[in-house]
């Protein structure tokens, strides 16, 4: 499709990933005019490369880094219950298949110590409303046969599962499509200004050259390139990449219809409608690095294959099944974490008119948090739930910002 | 873990010729290899039980025969048959490579420098009936007769663009079998043209083109037909390949139908580490790119071979030569001069072959005369997703936008996902990709090539763990 050299939309969105594309697809059916620019292609970045997870008992990540971590994670549980709300509703919203499979998802143990951490863990959740239990070893042996007699036990909660990270972008990306928004890949964000009224001038670099966006509103949707993007106008946001690994398995009859955690250990392992295993779980990747040794984000991350080896190991101690299978494809995608570990979403207290969505666990969130960041840029308030990801808890970072 | 100055994936007259050079400059090498003995495609060994008379003795061999004879017999040549690299990965000031061994498990090999010559592959193409048993590549049945002495079939047709069909139904017809025909796709006329224009520069090297046209000869005189302007629409058959149908409507009954479009360079340990590659014309797949002493893009890294672009075992020796000596240099254990001295003559030989090597490709040049497949072909034969389902996807993706490659394909319908590592479609969505968005396949970037290369049982990689 090829564009005027200068042109006007409601809100220009950077970044065509789930976050990116799920907003357009709200803001679009709300009557915004919305343009989104993707530098690659769609679903090309952490979107469609993580595993496809759909967790919402607290994270490991959480737990690990003691007791304030765990209360700061506990606090994303309300949020979660929006979330499997989101998951189950998303098929009939978008009008078509998406693999979602929300079957239940398990967070074994496999020692005592471990056991005593998922009642903790549990206790939390169900205060707050997440129905999770714990299942002894024997219950969890019933439950799912394929995993390890040895196990001591696992949360339970029945709304976890996975779906396709491969094919949930582009329904949103049509559908927004299809209501009226324009989607351009192959197309940078090369400049961004505010102007003396308060609006930005955005210049994007496309496949038919460069061309001027002027618009009231943008939304920095681009996972771990955001903080580059906001530097544009000398802002700080706290994300920092996160390299990643997953690995896929040949196909195999179906053996596990359940999300797999491990709450001593990172481990993620499901599969795929397709009948693959996918195995992941927080296990990271080495950044490539540039000729003067710094590293370099525009480059695949590469495979570290210790960690690998220890991935799997921890995979085939949980499901034995796993060692008779092929590693198919070992592959690295770079999330990214904010400096309280908590996504960063809403609008940047020094730049208004400047929305940002990003960090960690955004296949899961980010069709919760798309619709609640599509309601704030609509509403021009942001909804009690979204207070928590709020940019402006590191307001303080754009103290000296020179705007505009 | 040992380290070596120099690992050589890959033990084929190119890999050999480097082992050759670098073992003289007193190098460590180790050279890795999925067969078990040495030589490559082209001089692949049947089992050292096996004793077979003549065994490749025809006169195109001779030379790399001789190769083959004077490395596997240095006693210095650590040789790591039977194995295939999974990885290779930057490691402090070398590379790491991680291969699976033959007695299960996996082993880590470290090297300071890398040469990759990994050979090349027979293009696969999806024409309707492809996937009929009995359908395979010509480099298949060649295998079975060099390695195994096994005939595929009874009836054998030949099909496609590609010179090195000749020699192949030279040697099932040497073997005892029968070849139904030879079918070149392209007309003769057309072959007779392109050959004159490049003759005069082919003739420096005149061998091979004397061995083609021995090859000719002593195929008339065993009455097998060779047909030109014979193009494959597709192969037909119930449980099996019973016959091909021309595009005249004609139709030859076989048993096995062997196809021979060209061959694709072996990319994908280059690709995986960040090596620059090209898209290789006129067959396609990918090419390094490297300097005149073989260095690819990658400090450390060097390519010599079918990896640079398919041009046949001589080139392949020559530049073998040439990475052997700029590795033992850039190694300290050549000094300039040396090196000046070392490589006059397999840079002469390798200029002067590049004649052949061009009225070569023009004759086997495959692009105006690759089949067809219909909507319901498979392209992707591991995840069976047909050429219809990647067309749908492909229109899908242009509608936002021309910027994107095989990666974007493979997300949206799993082309290329499976067992295969997408060596099998990647070339084929590559051309529908290009064909689409209307521009050269150059343009379009392949898919992301992951870590393992090889498809590797979980198991091995926790044994190698423990």
């Amino acid at each position: 499709m090829s564009m005027p050299t200068t042109t006007h939309c409601d809100i220009l969105i950077v970044g065509g990933g789930l976050v990116g594309c799920a907003t357009a697809w709200h803001l679009s059916r709300l009557g915004f005019k919305a343009l989104l620019a993707e530098r690659g292609h769609l679903n090309s970045g952490a979107s469609g490369q993580n595993a496809g997870s759909l967790h919402f008992q607290i994270e490991r990540r959480f737990l690990e880094q003691g007791e304030k971590a765990a209360a700061d994670g506990a606090r994303i549980v309300s949020l979660n219950r929006l979330a499997i709300e989101e998951w189950k509703g998303i098929e009939n919203m978008l009008g078509r298949p998406l693999d979602v499979a929300m079957h239940g998802g398990l967070m074994v143990a496999e020692t005592e110590a471990e056991m005593d951490l998922l009642a903790f863990k549990v206790a939390r959740e169900n205060e707050l409303g997440l129905q999770t239990r714990v299942l002894s070893g024997t219950q969890l042996h019933h439950k799912a046969s394929a995993l390890s007699p040895n196990l001591a036990g696992a949360a339970w909660l029945e709304d976890e599962g996975h779906a396709n990270p491969r094919t949930l972008v582009d329904a949103f990306a049509d559908g927004a499509r299809g209501q009226g928004a324009v989607v351009q890949t192959g197309t940078a964000l090369a400049g961004l200004s505010m102007q003396r009224d308060r609006t930005y001038r955005a210049t994007l670099h496309g496949p038919d050259g460069e061309i001027t966006v002027n618009t009231p509103r943008v939304l920095l949707a681009a996972g771990h390139w955001v903080p580059r993007l906001a530097g544009l106008l000398g802002l700080n946001v706290p994300l920092y990449p996160a390299p990643l690994m997953m690995s896929v398995t040949d196909r195999t009859e179906p053996v596990l219809p359940f999300l797999i955690q491990h709450v001593g250990r990172r481990l993620s392992m499901k599969q795929t409608e397709d009948g693959n295993l996918l195995i992941g779980g927080g296990w990271p990747s080495r950044l490539a690095k540039r000729a003067d040794g710094t590293p370099d984000l525009d480059r695949p991350a590469i495979v570290e294959p210790a960690n690998l080896r220890a991935n799997l190991d921890v995979g085939a101690r949980v499901m034995p099944g796993l060692a008779e299978r092929s590693l198919l494809r070992t592959w690295t995608g770079t999330t990214c974490i904010s400096a309280d570990q908590l996504p960063i979403v809403g609008e940047v207290a020094a730049a208004p008119g400047l929305f940002v969505a990003a960090g960690g666990s955004l296949f899961t969130l980010g069709p919760v948090l798309a619709r609640l960041l599509a309601r704030t840029i609509a509403e021009g308030a942001a909804p009690e739930e979204l207070t928590m990801f709020t940019p402006r808890r590191f307001a303080h970072l754009d103290a000296f910002a020179v705007l505009p | 873990m040992s380290t070596y100055d120099i690992a050589i994936v890959g033990g084929g007259p190119a890999g050999l010729a480097a082992a050759e050079r670098t073992l003289a400059a007193g190098l460590s090498i180790c050279v890795i290899d999925e067969q078990q003995r040495p030589g490559g495609q082209i001089l692949r060994q049947p089992p050292a039980t096996f004793s077979v008379p003549g065994w490749l003795g025809g006169a195109p061999y001779r030379k790399g025969r001789a190769l083959l004879d004077r490395v596997s017999g240095d006693a210095r040549l650590q040789w790591l048959g039977g194995r295939s690299v999974l990885g290779v990965m930057p490691d402090g000031e070398g590379f790491a490579l991680t291969l699976s061994g033959t007695a299960g498990g996996i082993e880590q090999v470290r090297a300071r420098r890398v040469l990759v010559a990994g050979g090349c592959y027979d293009m696969p193409v999806a024409l309707p009936g492809w996937t009929l048993p009995g359908v395979m590549s010509a480099g298949a049945v060649q295998t079975l007769i060099k390695a195994q002495q096994v005939l595929p079939g009874q009836r054998i047709v030949l099909f496609g663009t590609h010179p090195l069909m000749i020699v192949l139904a030279q040697q099932i017809v040497e073997a005892g079998g029968e070849v139904a025909a030879v079918c070149f796709a392209q007309p003769f006329a057309a072959m007779a043209r392109t050959a004159l224009a490049h003759l005069p520069r082919a003739l420096r090297t005149p061998g091979p083109l004397l061995a083609a046209a021995a090859g000719i000869m002593a195929l008339r005189r065993a009455g097998v037909p060779v047909r030109y302007g014979a193009q494959a629409l597709r192969c037909e058959g119930t449980d099996a390949v019973e016959r091909i149908v021309f595009s005249n409507g004609e139709s030859i009954a076989c048993d096995v139908a062997a196809m021979c479009y060209g061959f694709l360079p072996q990319a994908d340990l280059i690709r995986q580490i960040g090596a620059e590659v090209r898209w290789s014309d006129p067959a396609g797949g990918w090419e390094a790119i490297h300097d005149e002493a073989m260095r690819s893009t990658v400090p450390g890294l060097y390519v010599a071979g079918e990896t640079t672009g398919v041009a046949g075992s001589d080139a392949a020796m020559a530049e073998g030569a040439l990475a052997g000596v700029a590795i033992a240099q850039d190694a300290g254990a050549l000094s300039a001069e040396e090196a000046a001295a070392a490589i006059r003559k397999p840079q002469a030989e390798r200029q002067a072959m590049q004649g052949f090597i061009d009225l070569l490709r023009g004759v086997a040049d495959p692009r105006p005369w690759l089949p067809e497949p219909e909507p319901e072909t498979l392209l992707c034969r591991c995840e069976d997703i047909s050429a219809g389902t990647v067309d749908r996807a492909i229109a899908d993706a242009l509608e936002v936008g021309p910027s994107f490659g095989a990666s974007a394909i493979k997300l949206r319908c799993r082309a290329g996902m499976g067992l295969c590592q997408g060596r099998t479609c990647e070339h084929a969505l590559v051309r529908r990709i290009a064909s689409a968005r209307g521009c050269r396949e150059a343009e379009v970037t392949g898919f992301r090539p992951r870590f393992p290369a090889r498809a590797v049982s979980v198991a091995d990689l926790l044994e190698g763990a423990a």
